[in-house]
């Protein structure tokens, strides 16, 4: 094995460069990824909306991916769940009502529209999550758009350490660890629950958990629970995030986290890989396959070469040539400057980027 | 340390540093890297009193450093104004000699039976306990009579290197220094050591940053000589790797000429692994490995991520015939050198090694292998698993014993 020798690296480790990682790492291909920090993880869920498909999408490939990614998250322990042509209505800390797809299992369970009461429970203390304005503004909503669920605000108290400004971070990280946290909160949230049909809180069910314990939650809690993401970092982001890179960890995909990619390793139409900003001297990994899917950060890598993809998700040079014969972009950086692609497309593309490269002849590295 | 304004303003407050911090997540009432780092930096940079004791609560592991998504040197922000942080009493004259651990490694090893009799009596750790703030929870590392005279060796077709050994192996383990030297040895590489101090990262962790200064400065002349005479410079502890690798050139910037020699040393200093894994690359590496059925648990030391290295050891390891062995990947194990001795950060530091200890114990392996001093002495007190310096299991893998080896 060469250390520095790869089949594919991935540039980037939000959902479209997990997504990506985690097609080559299932066909064998040894995988690096290459990022800083959680992409978007940390603003959202990774709750998927339903968007037109442009054609570098290849909605023949749809099912296909999209069977792969419910496998990939299943098996890392956050499943997907809903249809991809469906449309569900899930509550937002803003309480509005966002149009999704497809969501993990923890934030599906708060799909609008079924009768009953759902109460949303705020948090004493925690400033970013306001119950009564958002079960108002959900009420509203759902008589405006016909929608049969009921919403009412309560509210509950959880021990933090005094002085603390507690943040859901705090309590996801008490959630993870400490046994007596979860007892309290369920203690707290069991009188709410009785008469309730649904739970609605502010994302903090651990940054760490596995949907297996969540689950377990819920039947001590013995009614649905639902999380909100909440300003960043999202707790169910995060949890996500860490659930996909432990799963690929264990397929074999190497990690270099936290230093650039300074330069891809360009000569003759083709990328042998890349070189990133390790201390006291730059480290070249080289690779069969390069993918870009760090959004819009990948732009300054081809700097003013790139204008526009091809129909193999390759970026093209100003004459309209690829930059190589064996660069792939995925996700957010094959939309326009300023506007995202939201998670179908990361996954459609981060799929197909993933595929094009385990098509790719080259050198294989063993594992 | 780096003045760079422009990482400072690249903070856009995403709190990606703070999901990642050991401390935080330990112990909640710390204030988190991004209000003690760049928050309150741009507050002191206006000259506004913002001191606060939780600076003596980072643990230094880069994680913060690593997890940003716009390259925000966040723990050296942090470590700049722990050096200016003002401390009173028995916790400043304490950390005055834990930023020392090369004048007290000196101390102690002048008769290191006696020293090793009295740090381990109870009445000498109680009296410590109360006297100095000094935990009498753990057992001080036995102290050793420091005998780094490794054999003579030339022609080595993979090239001379100088061997860092660091105070840890130096004044605690002299045994591990002639072992590093073994396999290297084996492996095509003439390795001698030079005399060199104390890295600074001790100095750095208790604030102290004149004296970390002042090492540095030390060390610097006698490494870049040897960089100039060819050599290579390998360490075998982390936190000396990624000072002489990240550190070193920062803390000279105040010296242009110092600087230049620092950074001569740092592009030219590898961590022990990374140099056997290029050996291993180029396929030059030896591979008469003796079967050894052993089931062992790997934990990378904070310091040995931020060096952005990957995994050697895990690597090398796995080439060994009969080893199975596990990445525990569990984050960061509390200890921070000097840290994990002081009375009143005890709690704190246990709490922190708490994941680590759990993913030990469910792992259930014979052994931790970690290259790090102190992430062995941590893991030993958590989880009672013996842990020691992957060099060794690569050794014995060999076929060889350390010369003087003290378990042997």
């Amino acid at each position: 094995m060469d250390s520095n020798r790869f089949d594919l690296i991935v540039v980037g480790a939000g959902l479209s460069g997990m997504t990506a990682a985690a097609t080559g790492a299932a066909r064998g291909l040894r995988v690096a990824q290459v990022f800083s920090g959680f992409g978007m993880f940390v603003f959202g869920a990774g709750s998927i909306g339903r968007q037109p498909l442009s054609a570098i999408e290849t909605p023949d490939l749809r099912d296909e991916a999209l069977t792969f990614f419910r496998e990939f998250t299943r098996q890392a322990g956050c499943p997907f769940e809903g249809d991809i042509d469906g449309e569900a209505r899930l509550p937002t800390v803003l309480g509005s009502f966002q149009s999704v797809s497809m969501a993990p299992s923890y934030v599906w369970s708060g799909i609008a529209g079924t009768p009953g009461l759902a109460a949303v429970v705020g948090i004493e203390g925690l400033s970013s999550f306001d119950a009564d304005f958002v079960a108002e503004r959900l009420n509203a909503e759902a008589g405006r758009l016909g929608l049969a669920t009921a919403y009412t605000a309560r509210r509950i108290s959880l021990p933090h350490e005094a002085g603390v400004t507690p943040g859901t971070l705090h309590f996801a990280n008490s959630f993870d660890r400490d046994p007596a946290f979860r007892a309290a909160l369920l203690a707290a949230l069991k009188p709410i629950a009785m008469t309730a049909d649904l739970i609605i809180i502010p994302g903090l069910l651990g940054q760490r958990t596995g949907t297996d314990e969540i689950e377990q939650f819920r039947q001590e809690l013995g009614t649905p629970i639902c999380e909100l993401p909440t300003l960043p970092p999202s707790v169910p982001g995060l949890r996500l995030f860490h659930a996909l890179e432990r799963r690929l960890r264990r397929d074999g995909v190497e990690f270099f986290s936290g230093f650039p990619v300074t330069s891809l390793l360009l000569a003759d139409g083709h990328c042998d890989g890349v070189e990133i900003a390790t201390p006291a001297r730059p480290r070249r990994l080289s690779a069969s396959s390069v993918i870009l899917a760090s959004g819009q950060f990948s732009g300054r890598l081809l700097g003013r070469q790139g204008s526009g993809f091809d129909d193999r998700l390759r970026p093209l040079d100003e004459t309209g040539g690829a930059i190589g014969d064996n660069l792939y972009a995925a996700g957010a950086f094959l939309s326009a400057p300023g506007e995202h692609g939201g998670n179908q497309r990361a996954i459609l593309t981060g799929y197909r980027a993933g595929m094009l490269a385990v098509g790719q002849e080259g050198r294989h590295a063993t594992r | 340390m780096r003045h760079d304004d422009v990482s400072l303003d690249n903070c856009l407050k995403c709190s990606d540093c703070n999901t990642v911090c050991p401390m935080l997540a330990a112990n909640p009432a710390y204030p988190g890297p991004k209000h003690l780092g760049p928050e309150l930096e741009r507050l002191r940079r206006e000259g506004l009193p913002c001191d606060s004791d939780w600076l003596e609560y980072c643990l230094g592991c880069h994680r913060c450093d690593l997890a940003c998504p716009n390259q925000v040197n966040v723990s050296e922000l942090i470590a700049a104004a722990k050096a200016r942080h003002s401390k009173t009493g028995i916790r400043k004259f304490r950390d005055f000699w834990f930023a020392r651990p090369a004048l007290l490694g000196r101390m102690l090893s002048i008769v290191p039976a006696l020293t090793n009799v009295l740090l381990g009596a109870k009445v000498a750790r109680f009296g410590m306990g109360k006297v100095m703030k000094i935990t009498d929870k753990r057992r001080f590392p036995p102290y050793a009579r420091p005998n780094l005279d490794l054999p003579k060796t030339t022609g080595g077709k993979a090239g001379k290197l100088v061997f860092f050994p660091g105070c840890a192996i130096r004044y605690n383990q002299p045994d591990l220094a002639a072992k590093v030297a073994q396999v290297l040895n084996r492996n095509g590489f003439d390795t001698e050591v030079r005399d060199a101090g104390c890295c600074g990262v001790p100095a750095l962790a208790n604030g102290d940053g004149v004296e970390a200064r002042q090492r540095a400065a030390a060390n610097v002349e006698e490494l870049s000589r040897a960089v100039r005479e060819g050599a290579r410079i390998v360490t075998a502890c982390p936190s000396c790797g990624h000072m002489l690798k990240a550190g070193m050139a920062d803390l000279l910037s105040d010296d242009p000429a110092l600087e230049g020699k620092a950074r001569d040393v740092a592009r030219n200093t590898y961590d022990l692994a990374e140099l056997l894994m290029s050996r291993s690359d180029d396929g030059a590496l030896d591979t008469a490995f003796a079967r050894r059925d052993m089931k062992l648990a790997y934990h990378s030391p904070c310091h040995q991520l931020s060096q952005g290295i990957g995994r050697p050891w895990f690597h090398l390891l796995r080439q060994v015939p009969g080893i199975a062995i596990e990445d525990l990947d569990a984050g960061c194990c509390g200890m921070s050198g000097t840290f994990g001795f002081k009375e009143e950060k005890y709690p704190a530091s246990m709490a922190v090694g708490q994941r680590l200890f759990d993913r030990v114990a469910e792992t259930r392996p014979e052994m931790v292998v970690t290259e790090c001093a102190t992430c062995r002495m941590q893991i030993e007190h958590g989880t009672g698993v013996r842990a020691i310096h992957p060099v060794e299991i690569l050794l014995e893998a060999y076929g060889q014993r350390g010369n003087g080896d003290r378990h042997g």
